[in-house]
Formats: structure tokens, C-alpha cells, sequence
């Protein structure tokens, strides 16, 4: 293969080298202002990390996962897996073909930005090489690839149930004006070397292409517009790229190494956050998970629109919406990106003025000290003090459950809580009122240490993350109530009889997606009878719609998100419903037409 | 022949509406679910406002059904409207046809275990307004037996007013009823102190007023204005009130061996089942709807359709009493009218 | 103002003549559910704040009504949650009290 074109320039490639270092720059300039907006420490440890070799082998693993093999679209709808891989990875692959070819064939001309592109056009084929016809072969074939993709993509646009979505979000005119362009490339690229192959050289699919046109068209008229057609929608979607929802293809990367720095959101609209709202590629797959959606009016309260109003600017939606949501935190398990939705609502809320802000740092807590129940003497062996917290004073069929499942075990426990406690904090800081819900846990941390035991144990799934997450208790194992009743059988310190109940389990978001506890509550259930699953189960578990994360949810507009939660539930006929949080069993409670069990309770009555 | 008259329901009204439809000369056919009549007042022991023994009103209903068809221990499988009135097929297979129907299906009393935080269900020292009946009648309930009480509280509202127990109308009679209970209770224990939780009192009928100045002058019984938000179990066997004293603007507690929930009335689920087969309006509360809550409380927005008593809404005894009898009136003009 | 040496003591009266009820005004705009409270206690009595820092939701409510400041009382809530499970009006007491303390401007 040879150059044909002695000076390696010709007019048509300046569209694309325009939109190219347009959008180069713009991606330099949006990197450099990111990372400005970072905080001092974050900045650090993500440079660090981007040096740390484990860390950039795993960005490398996750950038090619996750943003060329789209190897979670793969898990949720195969055919949509298909569709965005066959379009980023085949795309991918046709860059970088296009540049081996130019360093095998013709490497004086590398420094070309677009020589790899439009390649075809500027070699003639002069004699046969294995390498070149291998390389055609691959390009031929990787273009395929992407044109059964894009195929894909206009079959999505009127058949979007067959990918797996019901619902989907409107595009704007930009994202429109990008999505055309992007589907106009790739046929365009073939037109442009189909017209040329009989110069160039080319495979299986531009060489009989170029033969049937040359059937009909008998000259070379038809092979610059092409080529300016070619160039002039890669302009395009470049030029657009920054203002369309296209933008997440550079997003995602710069997100995933920021993730795998464990760099945290810590404002809604600044550095991480500002990746992620980038990030999102507006699939609207998180309007068919959000539980509020079930009615049509909460629609466009989705994760999806969250990012779109942050990226508009229009701050009197973004406020509604982040204030609504339940933080159930589904989005994010069904975000093919990850954009913790639930954690830019919350860093939104935070940003909030106002003009009462109460202190707890004076806060005297004898009344609770003076009642409560605490291990006496020397520490030996295991002393479990159990915090019900304050939803379980409203049901206390809970907590007699576990101090009956604590005391078949023949558990030294304390019930540090009986006569009242104060809050653990989470409700606080779900509200973005981090200062005082940090006060709440130092007070809070003050009581349990002096209550003298070493395993704290949760019955409340909302207690038990911010236990986990936020509270430092050196010395002192968080555990929650499912986990522990698993060990005590697990020990052999419980004896379960296996009954004939038929139970569903239902995972509480908090405990579920919220502190990764799946499979020892249906081990529990599973030894005390026969367990069935919901359709929708574990990650994908639907809100109860009790959550304490919305702010503005009043009680009327919870009841079709409760009924929709519990449809899910009840569908295989199970007899009893069992959860593990008290929230949502007293929500469920209110409209189920069968029992709704805490999982002490459903363990309780089967053990001895 | 005398064409049937299906009454839908043995409590009060279905026989009180019997008994006036036998001396209009009428056939009336009562089903009733329970194997015997008398419906919730055949498990009440004594009746405000003269606290006088409900088996007396029952006995005087009796003796007037004499030649009135009862199937009891039956339920209504499904219900049909005809050109020429209403066909029923009953749990027992039977069929049944009736020119006119009458729907005195009452009410439901709230599961009051639904409210978890008052603890019923759960301790042994926490009641039901009925289960005190029962006790009152039969002197039977394992959980009062063998016990002192001292201590003893009454929460008024318990599944009334309260949205998230599903239920926001008042039911009327409960503020009454914990009078009465409070008092036959002071009867029995007279050294008990008694306290009575309420966020309204709403003692409108005869008589009432004086048995709330009878309560007070008279037996001493407590009135605290504020609504019991938990309840909890003390170790040595008593049951812990939470409540805010509102009068006094602080939280409060008090501990008791005995808790009375005054249970409240809600709809009754088979008889709106029912209603729907046969398209008859049911009300935003839940209740049948009246064709107009002033004249028309006892008649439906069908032809051959009546009402009495609670299944349109919470009354009292004397109320569902009168309604009874205004629709067995109706019902013998409508019968009249139609030939 | 002119210090005589002595002060004279306020009224306990509730005088709804002269009482300022301006935050009443506003935060009902915000949280019409205001008006639905009976004052049945039920939030006071089961607050996990009430022991601990005299929070009452029911008297927060009655203070913005009567013209007096709830500032004292609404800064004891800890948000726990509990005032909106049992609340048998069904209002929003958690967002009815974070509007309170957004719009409550330092006296």
C-alpha cells in the first residue's frame, strides 16, 4: 500500500480536524476545571492514584468493561449490551486499526491527526499484502459491527420495549442534532469507501460495494462528496458532543479512575459530582426502577432528569427533585454509570441556608444514661448491647422478637435503648444537615461506649448504616440483627425447625443496596421455611415508600408507591411478607392483605 | 303470596327492621353470618346512657321475629339485580329471592392490633373495648384473671381519626363507651385510679354530659387531654404509657396494669363487597352512601335497596333502632307501591 | 430607650390583638398542612427530642399560631421521623419543620 496523494492533504479532512480539536480542547479545559473544583485532598489522592499500579490496572479494566464492552448493559438486555458495544467497541477498534495501518503501511504520515481516519482515501492498493487484506478484512468487519449497531439504535428509537425499556427520556434538539450525526457516520464512512475501493483496496463489504456502484455510477464524481459528507458528520457530532447527552462518553472516563480513587460527591455541582452528571448517558433506565414512578406525575423526578435540570441550571427543579426522592438508591444499582443519584440530592440538600440551625454539642443526655440498661464490671466474653432505635419503639413486636431470639441463645445482652435513646443521626444527615447529625453521633457514640459491651447490635437497617459508615466505636463489632440470627444458627446456639410458611422476602433498601446484606436473611428464612423471591429481589428490591430520605413525600402520595412495592411482593402467593427494617414493615402494614413479618418475628416462632 | 324482604345482617337493626316488617304484615328473611343474632350488642354487656343490660334489648327484639325465615351461620355468595328484584345465592347454596333487600350489615371493628405501638396483641395488660365486654358478661378472659388492678387506662381514639390507621372519622360512641366501661370498672375496683386519654371528648347525646360530670364528681375518673403514642412492657409486669400531657405541655408517662383501647368502627368489608355486585354507591369513608345524609339516610341509589343502621356510618343504638323502623316502613310503601 | 430602674412585667395574656403572626403567615404559604394539627400530642409524645430538649411539635405549631417564638422548642428536633409515622392527620412534620428552620430569620 502506497501513498496517493503526495503532499497527504486534502481539503475535505478540515471539518474534522476542526471538530476534533474542538473537542479535544473542550475536554482539556472541562479536565483542568474539574480538577481545580476537587478539594485540596481529593485532588492529591486522584493524581495519586492515577499513578498507583493497581489503580491503573483497574481503570484500564474498567474503562474497557464499562465503556467499550458495556458489559453491564450485557447483564440488564442483552440486545442493548450488543448495541452499545457493537458501536463503542467496533468504533474503537476502527481508530485503532486505522492507526496500525497507517504505522505498518505509510508511518511517515502518523503525525496526520485524521490520516488514520480517512485512510482509504489517501492510499492506493498497489500490490496485495496478507497484512493489508487482514487489516481490510478487520476494518470491513469492525464496520459491519458498528452498522448493525447504529441499525440497532434507529430500531430502539420506535421499539424501545425490545431493549428492555418502557420508559425513556425525551431527547433535546442538540442531543437530536448528535444523535443524527452519529448515525449518519458510519454509513456515510462506507458510502465514502465503497466509492473508493477500487482504488484503495478494501474486504468483503466496500470491494462488492464498489463493484455495484460502479454498475451504475462508472466514474470517481461520487468519491469527495462522500468523503466532505463523511468528514462534515464527524464535525458535527464532535462540535456537539460538549452540549448533548454524548458529553458522557469522555465523562465516564474521567469518572471511573475518580471512583477508583474513592473519591466521594461533596458538592452537588463541583468536581465528582460534575463528572457524574456528565456521566449520564440519559438512558432513562432509572425512570423504570424509581419507585416513585409508579405514578406519572413523579416521572420526571428520575435520576436521569435530576442530571439534565443540573446540567440546564434550573435551580427550582433541582431542588424539587432532590427533595423528593426516597434515596432508595435503585438508580444507581440499575446505572449502567453509576451516578449516585440518591448521594447528589443529599450534597444538594446540604447546600441549603438555614436561618435556625440547632446545636446538639450541649445536648445532656442523663435522662437517657440514668435509664439505661449497661454491662457492669470487667469485659469478658461477648457482651451485646442491642439498639432498637426510634422507629422500633413504634413496633414493639420487633424488639420483643429479638430479645426473645437473644434469649434462646442464652445472649448476655443488654437492651441499651428499652426507655428511649436519642437518634442515631442518619435521618439528619439524609436531610444534609451534616453538622448536627455529627453532633448526634458523637453524643450517640458517648452512650453506647459507656453501656460497656463489645458487639452493638441493630434491628433497624437505617441505624445500622450510619453505625457502619460514620461512627467510630474502636473495640466495638456494628451488627445487624439478620446477620447476627445467622451466626447464632450458623454456631449451632439456635435451633431452628423448618415450618410450613411460604415467606417473601423483601430487602429494605438500606440494608440491601445500602450495606450489601442479601443472602443471610434467606438463609435465615430458608431454615425456618420455604422461601420464594419477588420478581424484582435483592439489588433491584423496590422501596416500601416509607423511607425517611424523601422531604417533601407526604403520607397520601405514599400509598401507590407502598401498593406498587407489595404487588411485587405478593405476586407468587406467599403467606407471610418478611423484612428486616421496622420502617418498612409499619408501611407495608398499612395496606397488605396478608401478614407482614420482621424477620426476629418470622425467627421467633420457628425457633427454640 | 307475600313476596321476601332479604334483611342482610341479625345485628339490632336487621331485627328490630324484621319485627316491624312482620307487624306491617310483610315476609322478611334475615342471613346472618354469626349463629346467633344480635350482632355486636349480643357481645356488649351493659348500654349507655343507663347502662342497662344489652340482653334486655335483645330479649325484647326476639319474641317479635316469631315467623321470620333466619339463616344463620350464612353468608351471601353473590348477589344479583333482577327486573323484579334481587336473586342471592347463599354459602349453603340455597337460592333466595327478594322484591326488596335490605342492607343492615353494620360495621367492622377495627383490628386493634393494627396500631402495634399500643401493644395489643403483643401484652398480656392491653385490651380491646370488647374483649372488657366479653369479660363483663362471661367473667372469662385469662388475661384479667387473677390479677389486681390499680392502675387501669382507657385510649380513646384508637383506629378513629387517624389516617394512618386508615380510619379519619370519628366513630362516635367510643368517647361514651370509655365512660361507661371507666365506670363499671371503678364499680368493681373502687381504690383503682383510672385514667382516660382523649383528644376530644365528644359527648353529644342524652344523658351523656351527666355521666362525664358523673365520671368526674362521682368516681374520681382522670381525664388527660393528649393521645397515647407508644406503649411498653415494665419488667415487673405492668404495661408503660407514653402520652403528652397537652394541657400541661410535657411528655408523660404512667404505668398500668390494665389498658383499655377504645377499638372504633370502620365499614364493613363484606358489605361493600357486595355493594359493588350490584353497583350501589359507596362513600368517600368507606360506608354506603345514603341518597342524602338529611331524609334519605336509609335509602340507596337503587330501586328495592334500603339501609339501616351502621353500614352508612358510625350510630348509636337508639339511632339504628329508629333507622330500622323508618325502613321497614319504606320498604312496606315500596312493596305497596309496586303492586 | 430610657432606663427608669425598673421594668414592667409583660402580660400573660395571649393577646391575639397584637400578637405577630407573620411566621404563622409564611410557613403556612409553604406548608398549608399547618392548618390540619388538632393538637392531639401524639408527635410530642412519642419525640425522641421531647426528654431530651423539651421538643414538641404540637406546641411549635401553637406558638407560630399564637404569635410566639418556636425557635427554643424546634431546635431540640433530631428529624428521627417518628412524629410523621404517627401523626393521624398525615402531615410532612419533618419538612414542616425544615421549612420552619429555613425561613426563621434570627431575632
Amino acid at each position: 500500500m502506497n501513498d496517493r496523494i503526495a503532499s497527504g492533504f486534502a481539503p475535505f479532512v478540515i471539518p474534522f480536524v476542526v471538530g476534533m480539536v474542538f473537542v479535544l480542547g473542550y475536554c482539556f479545559y472541562a479536565l483542568v476545571k474539574i480538577l481545580l473544583q476537587l478539594p485540596r485532598e481529593d485532588r492529591v489522592r486522584f493524581l495519586r492514584s492515577l499513578v498507583t499500579p493497581r489503580c491503573i490496572w483497574k481503570n484500564v479494566r474498567d474503562i474497557f468493561c464499562d465503556c467499550l464492552l458495556h458489559v453491564k448493559l450485557w447483564r440488564r438486555n442483552p440486545l442493548l449490551g450488543y448495541m452499545h458495544s457493537s458501536i463503542a467497541f467496533g468504533w474503537f477498534m476502527l481508530i485503532v486499526l486505522g492507526h496500525v495501518e497507517v504505522m505498518l503501511f505509510v508511518p511517515h504520515r502518523i503525525h496526520f491527526l485524521y490520516y488514520p481516519i480517512f485512510f482509504n482515501y489517501f492510499v492506493a492498493e498497489t500490490s496485495e499484502t496478507i497484512q493489508g487484506a487482514a487489516l481490510f478484512f478487520l476494518m470491513d468487519f469492525f464496520l459491519l459491527i458498528v452498522l448493525s449497531g447504529i441499525a440497532l439504535a434507529m430500531i430502539k428509537r420506535v421499539r424501545s420495549r425490545w431493549f428492555g425499556l418502557r420508559r425513556t427520556t425525551r431527547p433535546s434538539l442538540l442531543d437530536r442534532v448528535g444523535l443524527y450525526s452519529l448515525w449518519s457516520i458510519f454509513p456515510l464512512r462506507l458510502l465514502a469507501e465503497g466509492f473508493t475501493a477500487h482504488i484503495s483496496g478494501g474486504s468483503f463489504l466496500i470491494v462488492p460495494l464498489n463493484w455495484l456502484f460502479r454498475q451504475f455510477l462508472g466514474n470517481d464524481m461520487n468519491m469527495l462528496p462522500t468523503w466532505w459528507a463523511y468528514s462534515a458528520a464527524l464535525c458535527v457530532f464532535m462540535c456537539v458532543l460538549p452540549f448533548t447527552r454524548y458529553m458522557h462518553i469522555p465523562a465516564e472516563m474521567l469518572l471511573i479512575p475518580m471512583r477508583n480513587a474513592g473519591l466521594t460527591i461533596r458538592h452537588p455541582r463541583r468536581g465528582l459530582a460534575r463528572v457524574e452528571v456528565f456521566s449520564c448517558p440519559g438512558c432513562g433506565v432509572c425512570i423504570d426502577a424509581c419507585p416513585m414512578t409508579v405514578k406519572k406525575a413523579n416521572t420526571r423526578d428520575a435520576t436521569v432528569y435530576l442530571n439534565r435540570q443540573i446540567r440546564r441550571g434550573n435551580e427550582r427543579r433541582i431542588e424539587e427533585i432532590s427533595d423528593k426522592c426516597l434515596l432508595c438508591g435503585k438508580c444507581t444499582a440499575v446505572c449502567q454509570v453509576g451516578v449516585e443519584g440518591p448521594m447528589l440530592r443529599v450534597a444538594q440538600r446540604a447546600t441549603r441556608h438555614y436561618g435556625l440551625e440547632p446545636d446538639f454539642s450541649g445536648l445532656d443526655t442523663a435522662p437517657v444514661q440514668n435509664n439505661m440498661e449497661r454491662f457492669e464490671g470487667a469485659p469478658e466474653g461477648e457482651r451485646v448491647a442491642y439498639f432498637a432505635g426510634c422507629m422500633t419503639q413504634l413496633t414493639p413486636g420487633i424488639s420483643r422478637s429479638v430479645e426473645s431470639v437473644l434469649k434462646k441463645a442464652g445472649v448476655d445482652y443488654r437492651f441499651i435503648d428499652r426507655d428511649g435513646g436519642i437518634c442515631c443521626g442518619r435521618p439528619m444527615l439524609t436531610a444534609g444537615r451534616f453538622h448536627q447529625a455529627w453532633q448526634l453521633i458523637r453524643k450517640n457514640s458517648e452512650l453506647i461506649r459507656s453501656s460497656g459491651c463489645n458487639v452493638l447490635l441493630l434491628s433497624c437497617p437505617i441505624c445500622y448504616k450510619v453505625f457502619r459508615e460514620h461512627y467510630r466505636l474502636e473495640g466495638i463489632r456494628v451488627v445487624h440483627h439478620s446477620d447476627y440470627f445467622h451466626e447464632l444458627m450458623e454456631q449451632g446456639r439456635l435451633r431452628v425447625e423448618k415450618g410450613d410458611l411460604t415467606y417473601v422476602f423483601h430487602d429494605p433498601c438500606e440494608l440491601g443496596r445500602g450495606s450489601g446484606i442479601y443472602e443471610q436473611p434467606r438463609r435465615v428464612l430458608g431454615c425456618a421455611g420455604y422461601l420464594t423471591e419477588a420478581e424484582k429481589n435483592r439489588r433491584e428490591s423496590i422501596c416500601c415508600g416509607g423511607s425517611l430520605g424523601s422531604l417533601t413525600l407526604g403520607f397520601s402520595q405514599r400509598e401507590d408507591i407502598t401498593k406498587a412495592a407489595l404487588r411485587n411482593l405478593t405476586e407468587g402467593g406467599p403467606d407471610v411478607v418478611v423484612t428486616a427494617c421496622p420502617l418498612c414493615r409499619s408501611t407495608f402494614r398499612r395496606y397488605a392483605d396478608r401478614p407482614v413479618w420482621d424477620l426476629a418475628e418470622a425467627l421467633d416462632k420457628q425457633s427454640t | 303470596m307475600k313476596e321476601n324482604v332479604i334483611i342482610l345482617g341479625g345485628g339490632i337493626a336487621g331485627m328490630e327492621a324484621a319485627r316491624q316488617l312482620l307487624l306491617l304484615g310483610e315476609r322478611p328473611v334475615i342471613v346472618e353470618r354469626a349463629d346467633h343474632l344480635g350482632g355486636h350488642v349480643a357481645d356488649w354487656h351493659r348500654l349507655f346512657p343507663d347502662k342497662s343490660p344489652a340482653e334486655d334489648l335483645l330479649e325484647g327484639l326476639r319474641p317479635g321475629l316469631e315467623g321470620a325465615e333466619i339463616h344463620l351461620g350464612t353468608t351471601v355468595s353473590s348477589l344479583n339485580a333482577l327486573k323484579d328484584g334481587y336473586n342471592l345465592t347463599l354459602s349453603d347454596g340455597s337460592k333466595l329471592h327478594g322484591r326488596a333487600l335490605l342492607f343492615a350489615t353494620g360495621f367492622e371493628l377495627f383490628a386493634a392490633e393494627r396500631k402495634e405501638e399500643y401493644g395489643y396483641g403483643i401484652y398480656n395488660q392491653v385490651i380491646t373495648n370488647r374483649d372488657l365486654e366479653r369479660w363483663f358478661n362471661t367473667g372469662k378472659d385469662s388475661r384479667l384473671s387473677g390479677r389486681p388492678l390499680s392502675k387501669i387506662g382507657f385510649v380513646h381514639c384508637v383506629g378513629s381519626r387517624d389516617l394512618k390507621a386508615g380510619n379519619p372519622q370519628c366513630s362516635k360512641v367510643c368517647c361514651m363507651t370509655a365512660i361507661k366501661q371507666a365506670i363499671e370498672l371503678k364499680e368493681r375496683f373502687p381504690f383503682a385510679e383510672v385514667y382516660c386519654f382523649y383528644m376530644d371528648l365528644r359527648l353529644f347525646g342524652k344523658k351523656y354530659e351527666d355521666f362525664y360530670i358523673g365520671a368526674q364528681r362521682d368516681w374520681g375518673i382522670h381525664f388527660i387531654r393528649g393521645r397515647v403514642s407508644e406503649v411498653a412492657e415494665t419488667l415487673d409486669g405492668r404495661v408503660v404509657v407514653k402520652a403528652e400531657d397537652t394541657l400541661s405541655g410535657r411528655p408523660l408517662k404512667v404505668s398500668l396494669d390494665l389498658l383499655v383501647l377504645m377499638a372504633g368502627m370502620l365499614p364493613n368489608p363484606s358489605a361493600t363487597a357486595l355493594a359493588r355486585q350490584i353497583r350501589l354507591d359507596v362513600d368517600d369513608d368507606g360506608f354506603l352512601r345514603s341518597r342524602d345524609n338529611l331524609a334519605g339516610i336509609i335509602a340507596s341509589n337503587r330501586p328495592g335497596v334500603f339501609y339501616a343502621g351502621a353500614c352508612t356510618g358510625t350510630k348509636t343504638v337508639p339511632e339504628t333502632l329508629a333507622e330500622a323502623r323508618s325502613a321497614a316502613l319504606a320498604i312496606h310503601n315500596y312493596l305497596q307501591d309496586a303492586k | 430607650m430610657t432606663d427608669f430602674g425598673y421594668t414592667l412585667s409583660r402580660s400573660s395574656t395571649v393577646n391575639l390583638d397584637e400578637a405577630d403572626r407573620s411566621l404563622w403567615l409564611r410557613l403556612e404559604k409553604l406548608e398549608p398542612d399547618l392548618r390540619l394539627c388538632m393538637a392531639c400530642g401524639s408527635c410530642s409524645a412519642s419525640c425522641t427530642a421531647a426528654e431530651l430538649g423539651g421538643m414538641s411539635l404540637r406546641k411549635v405549631i401553637l406558638d407560630l399560631d399564637r404569635g410566639r417564638d418556636p425557635a427554643p422548642i424546634v431546635s431540640a428536633c433530631m428529624l428521627c421521623g417518628k412524629c410523621s409515622m404517627v401523626c393521624p392527620r398525615g402531615i410532612n412534620t419533618r419538612h414542616l419543620i425544615l421549612s420552619l428552620c429555613r425561613i426563621y430569620e434570627k431575632k
